[in-house]
């Protein structure tokens, strides 16, 4: 990977981090149209699958430090499956 | 914008698998990914799922997130930035149940096949027309095709909400203006964000912005690249 590829990905990863601050500690009050209008309707959500980590809250971690942790682990985690899926597309093309 | 279990009925979600699974077909096969496009890749995925962890307040007290599908698509191309999104919306649904599995189809064909395709095709369509030359018709291009594609992605979610009664209760004609209406405002953030990742490639990094299928269409682009060489 050339030099200019790694300091971008590095200035990159570094602002989505900043991204998972924000989102953690000013801006996570979610409550979208959707759920609004599925209040106003008392419809409720029928789960088909447990998640392992439901409204993206460790288990026991309740807290911001738990999202914190858990928005950057995550954020890791999709910036190697976006590159490993890539890599492999890629390939295919090679 | 991401549509729980429970909300839709067998008659959309069906329909929405189908599409989105044609989507992936299509994609995967034409997809084409260049060295320095599929680092690219990576960082775009991780820093839109990044993105949509802030939910920005609009209007009566709802909220909204970006969705990514525009600038990932301008960057990478329709067919990569559908398969980016697609990687995102999979990774919500299983792991953290942010979009339901029943739903997953009409949750990619909203935000990884409209919200991909239709600015990538705005801009297109734009830059055959207008022969864009001038950076302020650049932003102003990327801009649009960014907040339309929010809005239709919107409005198809409205849509399948709307047909989904007896589940969802509120016919056509509530959901889809509901919908509509706020996230259009979320769309000017999309645009606005859209146009300053692209300024930034497009001043920093125009040999990546080369290779997109879409952006790399300008001639402008050309200019910068082979001037910067």
């Amino acid at each position: 990977m050339t030099t200019k590829n790694q300091k971008t990905l590095i200035v990159g990863i570094t602002v989505a981090i900043i991204f998972v601050i924000l989102g953690v500690f000013c801006f996570s009050y979610a409550m979208e149209t959707l759920d609004v209008k599925a209040e106003e309707l008392g419809a409720q959500e029928q789960p088909v699958y447990e998640p392992p980590l439901p409204d993206y809250v460790i288990p026991g971690m309740d807290n911001e430090g738990g999202a914190l942790l858990l928005g950057v682990t995550s954020t890791l985690l999709l910036f190697v499956v976006g590159f490993g899926v890539a890599k492999i597309l890629g390939k295919k093309k090679s | 914008m991401h549509i729980p279990d429970g909300f839709l009925t067998l008659s959309v979600i069906i329909p929405t698998f189908i599409i989105t699974i044609v989507f992936w077909a299509i994609s995967i096969k034409k997809v084409k990914l260049s060295e320095q496009q599929i680092p690219m890749m990576g960082l775009l995925t991780a820093l839109f799922f990044a993105a949509m962890m802030m939910n920005y307040p609009i209007i009566g007290g709802t909220t909204a997130h970006l969705l990514g599908g525009a600038a990932i698509g301008l960057i990478l191309g329709p067919f990569a930035g559908c398969i980016s999104v697609s990687i995102i919306l999979v990774l919500q649904a299983f792991l953290f149940g942010d979009g339901g599995l029943t739903a997953l189809g009409a949750n990619v064909l909203n935000m990884g096949v409209i919200g991909v395709f239709v600015p990538c095709i705005i801009f297109l369509v734009a830059n055959k027309a207008l022969k864009i030359k001038t950076t302020t018709a650049l932003f102003a291009t990327i801009f649009i095709s960014a907040f339309f594609g929010d809005l239709l992605a919107a409005i198809s979610a409205g849509t399948e909400l709307g047909l989904s009664t007896p589940l969802f209760g509120y016919g056509l004609s509530v959901a889809v203006p509901a919908m509509a209406i706020n996230h259009s405002i979320i769309g000017v953030a999309e645009g606005i964000v859209t146009v300053i990742l692209i300024g930034t490639l497009f001043k920093l990094r125009p040999d990546v912005l080369e290779k997109s299928p879409i952006l790399g269409k300008l001639a402008m682009l050309k200019d910068k690249v082979t001037g910067s060489a």
